[in-house]
């Protein structure tokens, strides 16, 4: 029996998972993190530092780490990579004029060692404001297509209405799970 | 992070979480719970046969402790530095501080305590406190905010899934390795351990932390025994950093109060 294969088993035993979430700041991270667990969202303050959630869903116990996204703070964004399972990248739709910067920060996390072995999700949030972008123009922008080294998935949301992400959190659990959790 | 462990239960009452009673010498908390973080010099438990065999090794009351040699409070008061085996071999509440105010080098500041009823999504229990700044002298009492007391309702033993939230903030030092670990116990009975690695922290940084959990089964005897003897319910919360202990804080409870 590999090492892997021991890890793995361990890991199943306690069906943990770890979720990083990441983005530009003002993307919505922290709100959708809380709406997510039912938390009121009306007042949320620029994260300095992290918000981490533990819970259980769905048999699963998630960690999901939510670090601040300024300028300043992204340099530290590599503490937080080891023992990634889950990378979610999360983006303001509405916010065009970042777009860019957005892609950038996303291909640079991309080839990072300690995250090769990360599902993506791309939550294209704010759909719910007019001037948003849709998430096949998201895709796009991003170039998701060109990504090879993970598995990924984007999907449009709404962390104001809460709109989809169950729906994300889903497919990124079914994903990892059937990477990590059916080794044997 | 200050709750409590309970039992399953099919009720909930909003209201069963009241302000926590304690008087506030320092005057530093404020927020919805208003002022309950009182401090306290001496948290004894009153006196328990102490650990025969210190290096026997415990039966596991959860997986975390399993093969943990056991330690004891005397023991671990003489040592210079204070690991997280050490603090999980320990089988009752400490009776004193394990470590002094001044070891908390980091600057770390517990600035909000928060809890909710996951069912009915009502905040049962809110503290903040502002943060402390440097230099100040506010607290005559070194172990001022070391302490809180809760006053909770019996139906608080009732609930099914809480979430328990702390909000700290950290000097101007980054931190490589922060680990918190907090033992909830009745008496002699250890109700709960939690193990938590925060891992890095930034420098003048802000978090906050939930954990969303159930609460473990309790007997309907225990529960009745927690509700006729209050503050027999304690809990001790370590903080590491680097595996070296900074910070000590302690907790009791009560499940008496009326409604």
């Amino acid at each position: 029996m590999g090492l892997l294969t021991i890890l793995k088993k361990m890991k199943h035993k306690e069906r943990e998972m770890r979720l990083l979430m990441l983005g530009l700041d003002n993307a919505g991270k922290t709100t959708i993190l809380k709406k997510f667990n039912g938390e009121d969202v009306s007042t949320i303050s620029p994260t300095l530092g992290f918000n981490i959630k533990t819970l259980e869903h769905r048999g699963f116990k998630l960690n999901i780490w939510d670090v601040g996204g300024q300028k300043s703070l992204r340099s530290y964004w590599r503490n937080y990579f080891e023992s990634t399972d889950g990378l979610v990248w999360v983006v303001d739709s509405a916010d065009r004029l970042r777009m860019e910067d957005c892609r950038q920060e996303l291909s640079a996390l991309l080839l990072e060692e300690r995250l090769a072995g990360a599902t993506l999700l791309v939550f294209a949030n704010k759909q719910d404001l007019p001037g948003a972008l849709s998430k096949e123009a998201i895709q796009e922008v991003l170039a998701l297509d060109e990504i090879k080294s993970h598995h990924w998935c984007i999907i449009g949301c709404s962390a104001v209405t809460g709109e989809n992400l169950l729906a994300g959190v889903d497919w990124l659990l079914d994903d990892i799970a059937a990477r990590i959790f059916t080794a044997d | 992070m200050s709750y409590s462990c309970t039992s399953r239960g099919n009720s909930q009452d909003p209201s069963s979480a009241k302000k926590p009673a304690g008087n506030n010498p320092g005057g530093e908390t404020r927020g919805s719970g208003s002022t309950d973080s009182s401090s306290t010099s001496s948290n004894g438990t009153g006196g328990s046969p102490k650990q025969a065999a210190a290096m026997k090794v415990k039966k596991g009351c959860n997986s975390t402790d399993a093969g943990v040699p056991v330690t004891t409070e005397e023991e671990l008061l003489a040592n210079t530095v204070i690991t997280p085996e050490d603090v999980l071999g320990l089988q009752k509440i400490t009776e004193n501080y394990l470590c002094g105010p001044d070891e908390n080098v980091y600057n770390i500041d517990f600035t909000r305590f928060k809890i909710r009823d996951m069912e009915t999504g009502t905040v049962l229990f809110e503290i903040t406190k502002p943060p402390s700044t440097a230099g100040e002298k506010r607290d005559i009492d070194p172990n001022a905010g070391r302490f809180v007391r809760y006053q909770f309702t019996p139906a608080f033993l009732r609930l099914r899934q809480v979430g328990a939230t702390v909000e700290f903030t950290v000097g101007d030092m980054p931190i490589d390795n922060f680990r918190m670990i907090e033992r909830h116990y009745f008496r002699e009975k250890l109700l709960k351990s939690f193990d938590f690695e925060f891992g890095f922290c930034m420098p003048s940084s802000k978090n906050t932390c939930e954990h969303i959990y159930e609460f473990p089964p309790l007997s309907e005897e225990i529960m009745r025994e927690m509700i006729l003897h209050p503050y027999e319910t304690q809990s001790d919360s370590f903080y590491f950093v680097d595996n070296k202990l900074v910070m000590h804080n302690k907790a009791d409870y009560s499940y008496s109060g009326g409604p």
